[in-house]
């Protein structure tokens, strides 16, 4: 021990001077602008750790195509003319919800931005009465329309149109939605377009 | 060398001994609220089939799945119900469309025939399970057609290079990402199976060049060209030295690359202009001193297009690249190059270690990450 203390004594005084006077690099020196410190830690304040945050699911944007093939599964026109129908919307919007453009090497947008989210909304609202009228059809939904023939709304229409089973909140929101509108009909459109923009906000 | 052992031996013993000391070994430091958030996280086998099947198939789960899984006797049911859901998701004609688009987004590459090959390819390789080192090392079949309607490819071959390596030579790629002294395509091939930006390598320790700031590449200062080495462009101008620090790995690399037209044909002289008056064609005398030899990394040589993919497919840093984008792929985090959103090498490592032992195979390694832990939960 006795022996031991200077030598390394010794060279821990050697590797500072060395890393004094060559400047020793921990990190990567150069991988764009700064980030602001202050922006990063509100980030990782929010967000948690990598260690934390890369283990749990985040809330990227359904892609453009999977979101057409979601409106198209329930039973929603993407080829439809109507100025303000849902297919027309999701046909138009392509840049508002983020589609990529390969041909300027850029890939898809999957951060959600308040643009994409109205943009979402926007389709569901206009994709409701298809949604309603259609999604019994569907094959993908066995039989299960969203609204019995007494109004009410029926957990295997809302399981399917969420894509998760509908618990007993998501048919609370369903029926309240019904409930407090003006007259039954815009209730029910509105109660669709609500459950299927909440569900479908991230993939 | 020979003196330094006598001085290691006496450290040597005194760290051997640390364990047997009576002192109490420091506990591990205790548990923060993130790993409390951690440890609260719950199954849930629906909410990870929706997410699965909107990745895998790009499609909602039918009701029919939603009931196979929620209505499972218990949790090994509901996992047994899921697992087996995930077979059939990664065996269907809508895996390789989804994957397809996956590729596409991950390459940025896609809408024309011509960009549409190379996604195709890696496409093809995930249904297929084949290696994904074969993207870096195929000699042939790297220009398949795909139609995402009926998820079927046709087999096709490149004809833009006598020498197909992976998709270091795809004509797609060669031509999308043409530009001065070929430089946008090393970038394409660091960020997309490398996954992160230049500088690739940074030195522990920097050097003082006379500049403002320090060299920091690895690979010495003098090894990239400069006016000093007839080179036009002045790699190694020491007022912007910062330059260098990325050049120093681009420069060993870009040569190659330069060798393919805006079109993406191979061509007998380098095709790719220099940044000046008249844009002249790039020499090899732009990139390096004479007698400097090309590297993947520094102490990695290559001397052509198949010794390059050879040594990246050797490099285990482009394993774990497959495994962090697949993982941010799944857990819905944007693409590991574009975001701030790092994954540690601790949270993949176990996917990291199949994926290399399982012989790099892609539609493997995303089962085992959307059946992992960490996917389940919520």
């Amino acid at each position: 021990m006795t022996r031991a203390l200077p030598l390394l004594l010794s060279a821990a005084a050697a590797a500072a001077a060395a890393a004094a006077c060559t400047g020793e690099i921990t990190g990567d020196p150069f991988v764009g602008p700064a980030p602001n410190p202050y922006e990063e830690l509100e980030r990782l304040q929010r967000e948690g750790p990598p260690r934390y945050s890369s283990r749990v699911h985040g809330c990227t944007k359904l892609r453009y195509r999977t979101l057409g093939n979601v409106l198209r599964s329930r039973g929603v026109a993407l080829a439809a003319t109507g100025d303000v129908s849902a297919g027309r919307i999701y046909r138009d919007g392509a840049a508002a919800l983020g589609a990529p453009n390969y041909g300027g090497r850029v890939r898809e947008t999957v951060e959600l931005g308040l643009a994409t989210t109205s943009k979402i909304f926007d389709i569901f609202v206009q994709a409701a009465p298809e949604l309603i009228a259609a999604m019994g059809a569907r094959p993908e939904c066995g039989g299960a329309a969203l609204f019995d023939a007494a109004g009410r709304c029926n957990p295997d229409g809302v399981s399917c149109l969420l894509g998760v089973p509908a618990t007993p909140t998501h048919l609370q929101i369903c029926e309240q939605t019904v409930a407090r509108a003006a007259d039954v009909e815009s209730g029910k459109q509105l109660a669709v377009a609500v459950l299927a923009a909440a569900a479908h906000t991230c993939e | 060398m020979t003196p330094r052992w006598p001085v290691l031996g006496p450290v040597l013993v005194l760290v051997a001994a640390l364990p047997a000391c009576t002192e109490p070994v420091p506990e591990a430091p205790p548990l923060d609220e993130w790993d409390q958030r951690l440890a609260e996280r719950v199954v849930d086998y629906s909410a990870a089939l929706r997410g699965a099947a909107l990745k895998l198939t790009g499609e909602l789960p039918t009701l029919a799945e939603l009931k196979q899984v929620a209505n499972a006797a218990d949790d090994a049911a509901r996992k047994a119900a899921y697992e087996g859901l995930l077979q059939q998701y990664v065996t269907g004609p809508r895996f390789a469309r989804q994957m397809f688009r996956f590729w596409q987004d991950t390459l940025k590459m896609g809408d024309t025939p011509a960009l549409d090959s190379a996604p195709a390819f890696l496409a093809k390789l995930t249904v297929e399970d084949r290696s994904y080192l074969e993207a870096l090392t195929a000699t042939s079949g790297t220009c398949p057609g795909f139609d995402p309607q009926t998820g079927a490819f046709t087999a096709g071959n490149c004809t833009n290079t006598p020498q197909t390596v992976g998709l270091l030579t795809h004509p797609g790629m060669q031509a999308h990402f043409f530009s001065n002294l070929a430089f946008r395509r090393v970038r394409w091939v660091q960020e997309t199976f490398a996954c992160g930006a230049f500088p690739a390598e940074v030195a522990l320790t920097a050097t003082d060049v006379g500049g403002v700031s320090p060299y920091t590449g690895t690979f010495p200062f003098t090894s990239i060209a400069g006016a000093a080495t007839g080179g036009r462009v002045d790699f190694r101008d020491t007022k912007s030295v910062i330059c260098a620090n990325c050049h120093s790995n681009i420069n060993h690399i870009a040569p190659l690359f330069a060798y393919y037209t805006d079109q993406g044909q191979s061509s007998q002289t380098m095709a790719v202009p220099v940044p000046l008056p008249g844009e002249p064609r790039a020499q090899e005398a732009d990139y390096l001193p004479p007698g400097e030899g090309l590297a993947w990394r520094l102490g990695v040589p290559v001397t052509d297009m198949a010794s390059l993919g050879a040594a990246m497919a050797a490099d285990p840093d482009i394993a774990s690249c497959a495994i962090a984008r697949l993982w941010n792929f799944a857990l819905g985090k944007p693409d590991v190059v574009d975001g701030p959103a790092q994954v540690p090498a601790a949270t993949i490592a176990e996917h990291v270690a199949a994926f290399q032992a399982g012989g790099h195979r892609l539609r493997a390694a995303l089962l085992d990450i959307f059946t992992s832990d960490d996917f389940i939960r919520f």
